[in-house]
């Protein structure tokens, strides 16, 4: 508990509605980035015609959603349906309080952020589970409790790969871990870690190869199938700004955050170098989604618990022994 | 020898040397066409799978005075195909043959379905192509539009 | 409202529960619908109920003459709709004894063989698209749109056709067809690397599709599997060299075939397949000579003898056949076709029993059926 005087209400409200707008923005853009990437892989261009470059595409479809109507099927839970894209929505915000925009733009710089982001992550599981058990749908239903299956088993890699770099710097603090890698950023001093860190962020954000929760020639639509207008639009944001959480939170502990590479700024604003790394790191993990076909879900559960665990149990153990001795 | 061989000589041994017709040029598409008394029928329908036959279709032809229904099999080797004919007159049921060939159980659905002809003994008599509902049978000379109806001795006399 | 403890007494009387893979639904191909009874992942019970699409073709056949039956033919099996009216073409010419000349013989054969090929690029695209992997449908659509707009030039559909006539072709091709697909046999060829490279040798895909679904010949037997599902089990029967018709005893090309009869044998077959038809392809358009494309002095209101014949012939699916009966008059009497769709869907009921549900899609995909020729 620090001194709340006024300045720092101000700047916590002011951070609050940046935050928002930010997440709105950024939702936006990558879905417009999204298409874009998709079709060019596929050889069409994608999206072109609202706006140049098809920018205002997007809000096309927002506008679209909003303007839908909102049906809920006849047996589904009366209070936990309309809740439920809600609840999946609200953690991630929260994600926004402590990440290192740059050395004076992060809002709040807990002593325990890591702790705080993947916290509150957990809490979007229990929403997509509440969400696929009240629309009252097999379908719907099978598509939430693999959901909540792969994501609880991936999350375990992550975190252990976390803690790895946090064994390093002896903090949680997001500032500290980012300073720590004025030189070298650490995903040299632990590729193994890094590359868990990703494979793991993309399966909790269900995305592909790790997308069976919403697998669309499998299940419809998994659990958002009966969910329709604005109420689909917030989990697919919520989907959208969890991505660019957890490409942020990589690129803090593993690509240096706002530091240009091996100490050079160039002169560039480290709130530029953050974006910047953020968004190719976002770019590759659409890019593996238009690739790759997606893996069967006990494959999935296999990979994580044969093969992710023990790695990142060992190199845990590795950077505790260096750390130790070296 | 051929399986074709083998085969034509057990349905002579079964069903006599004059049920029995042999075209090798395979004119018609098929080297051999017999014809069973369909009390014989699931018996012959054995040998050929003991031959190493496979059940390629099977399909009924309405005529004024029969039914008649056709069993094409074929097996894995050159111009083998062989034909299996039985006469059934309106209404009259026949065995089941889905305890040898597992493919007789939707062909003999469709066969009754359209045809009104019934497999005793059939495990699953549902409709396949029709809707559950249905208590028509369309590919019968007498429902819709008919072009034409025949009696067998016109066709195959 | 009940209290939340009321809500948890009841009873949970059953594991098994029956879900249903609806007719509409992205992986079906066509209108199927399959009644699937689950323990948790796994399939117990496996049912297809199909008529969906039942438009009464073997009806229609009996009330069309043979030449107004031409169109009905590739409607049943669009995707390989060329290749269903070669066969009906030629089961005709064989039952009246119409002559074909020799250009036509071989103007058909390319046609056949590009439609075989524009059917397995749907096929391929669509069974990846199925498994997750959304690229490479539309680069199949892109080579197939290739082979759509040479068939759409000489013949005047993109889908259906009724571009064979009895007595040849309705149209002759010109040196422009030639030199089109000569250039598309070369970047299909460069094309195929991609595909293998990108799907393939893929992990994942090889983890989805090895060991899944395997048929085995004794169930192949039993239910009348033919095609690539019952080429994938290593035996290689397949009506272009079993019972050759029209000149495909002249040209020299292979019957690829599997080992184990899984659905990765099923895809490599299959892709193995859309090779061997690129040579035909070649080989014939080296050879075609010229002359005739239409048999003339072919009467007007084909008029086959009394009797009945079984044409049977290879579409892309597997081994189709045309059960004619003919009465001496321009109309059929029974018009029955035997689709190979209806053995491959019925052999399911058997390999879905103990798979588990995303299995069961991609042993769908596998399988390559197209509902509507099921239900004529």
């Amino acid at each position: 508990m620090g001194n709340t005087d006024g300045s720092d209400w101000v700047r916590l409200i002011v951070g609050l509605v940046i935050v928002l707008a930010f997440s709105q923005l950024n939702a936006l853009f990558l879905v417009w980035l999204e298409r874009k990437v998709a079709g060019h892989i596929q050889l069409r261009p994608g999206p072109k015609e609202v706006g140049p470059f098809g920018i205002l595409q997007t809000i096309a479809d927002g506008i679209k959603l909003v303007g839908k109507e909102l049906i809920s099927p006849a047996a589904a839970d009366r209070k936990l349906f309309p809740i439920a894209p809600i609840l999946v929505f609200m953690p991630v915000l929260v994600g926004f309080l402590v990440l290192p925009f740059s050395p004076d733009l992060i809002i709040r710089d807990m002593n325990v952020g890591v702790l705080l982001i993947f916290a509150f992550s957990t809490f979007s599981v229990l929403a997509i589970l509440a969400g696929g058990w009240a629309s009252n749908n097999k379908y719907a239903l099978l598509g939430a409790v693999r959901s909540v299956a792969q994501n609880v088993a991936y999350e375990i890699p992550l975190l252990l790969a976390v803690l790895s770099v946090v064994l390093m710097v002896n903090s949680l603090q997001f500032s500290h871990i980012v300073e720590a890698q004025n030189r070298f950023w650490f995903i040299f001093l632990q590729p193994v870690a890094g590359i868990i860190y990703l494979i793991c962020a993309t399966a909790e954000t269900n995305r592909a190869p790790f997308d069976i929760p919403e697998a669309e020639s499998e299940l419809v639509a998994g659990f958002h199938t009966e969910y329709s207008g604005m109420r689909f639009g917030l989990f697919f944001l919520a989907e959208y700004t969890n991505m660019f959480i957890v490409c942020a939170v990589a690129t803090s502990l593993f690509f240096g955050g706002w530091n240009g590479p091996f100490g050079f700024d160039l002169n560039i604003p480290g709130v530029v170098w953050f974006l910047v790394k953020t968004y190719i790191l976002i770019f590759i993990i659409m890019w593996v989604r238009w690739t790759f076909p997606r893996l069967r879900f006990d494959q999935l559960m296999n990979f994580s618990w044969k093969v992710m665990i023990p790695l990142s149990l060992a190199n845990l153990m590795l950077t505790a022994l260096v750390v130790k001795f070296v | 020898m051929a399986n074709k061989d083998v085969m034509i000589e057990k349905l002579r041994s079964m069903l006599g040397d004059d049920a029995v017709c042999v075209d090798d040029k395979y004119g018609a598409g098929v080297v051999s066409a017999a014809t069973a008394p369909a009390a014989k029928l699931v018996e012959a329908l054995g040998v050929f799978k003991d031959t190493g036959f496979y059940l390629e279709t099977m399909t009924a032809l309405d005529f004024q005075d029969t039914q008649e229904i056709v069993y094409h099999l074929n097996c894995f080797e050159p111009m083998s195909r062989m034909s299996l004919r039985v006469l059934v007159g309106h209404g009259v049921s026949v065995p089941t043959a889905s305890g040898v060939f597992t493919a007789a159980d939707w062909l003999e659905r469709e066969v009754r379905e359209f045809y009104g002809i019934q497999f005793e003994g059939h495990p699953d008599p549902r409709n396949l192509l029709l809707p559950e509902d249905a208590d028509y049978h369309p590919l019968k000379k007498d429902f819709g539009k008919v072009h034409a109806y025949r009696t067998r001795d016109e066709i195959y006399g | 409202m009940r209290s939340m403890a009321d809500q948890f007494r009841e009873p949970i009387v059953e594991r098994v529960y029956t879900l249903n893979l609806g007719p509409q639904h992205p992986s079906t191909h066509g209108v199927l619908r399959v009644l699937l009874d689950l323990d948790g992942e796994f399939i117990v019970k496996a049912d297809p109920v199909i008529g969906y699409g039942h438009r009464g073709h073997e009806k229609m056949g009996e009330n069309r003459t043979y030449k107004q039956f031409l169109p009905n033919a590739s409607r049943m099996d669009y995707l390989s709709g060329l290749l269903y009216n070669h066969g009906f073409v030629l089961a005709v010419e064989k039952f009246a004894g119409i002559e074909v000349p020799e250009r036509a013989k071989y103007i058909r054969t390319v046609c056949a063989e590009l439609n075989r090929i524009s059917s397995h690029l749907l096929w391929f695209g669509t069974y990846v698209m199925d498994l997750g992997g959304f690229t490479p449908f539309l680069y199949a659509f892109d080579d197939r749109e290739h082979i759509l707009d040479i068939l759409d030039r000489v013949s005047g559909s993109r889908l259906t056709y009724s571009y064979c006539r009895f007595g040849g072709v309705c149209q002759d091709v010109d040196a422009q067809f030639v030199d089109t697909t000569r250039s598309f046999l070369k970047r299909f060829r460069s094309r195929y690397h991609d595909y293998d490279n990108l799907v393939t040798k893929n992990v994942i895909f090889i983890h989805r599709t090895r060991g899944v679904g395997v048929i085995t010949v004794d169930q192949a037997r039993q239910f009348g599997v033919t095609g690539p599902n019952l080429r994938a089990c290593g035996i290689p029967y397949d009506m272009r060299k079993i019972e050759p018709y029209e000149i495909y005893d002249r040209f020299d090309f292979e019957i690829p075939i599997g080992t184990k009869g899984d659905a990765l044998d099923r895809y490599r077959v299959r892709l193995e397949e859309m090779e061997q038809s690129c040579r035909i392809i070649e080989q014939a358009l080296d050879r075609m000579p010229g002359g005739p494309f239409w048999n003339e002095a072919a009467t007007f209101k084909v008029r086959p003898p009394k009797g009945e014949i079984y044409f049977g012939f290879e579409s892309a699916r597997g081994q189709t056949g045309y059960y004619l009966v003919s009465d001496g008059t321009p109309y059929p009497y029974r018009c029955h076709i035997r689709v190979p769709s209806y053995g491959n869907l019925h052999v399911l009921t058997e390999v879905l029993r103990g798979t588990m549900m995303a299995d069961a899609i991609s042993i769908l995909g596998s399988i390559d059926v197209v509902i509507p020729e099921i239900d004529r």
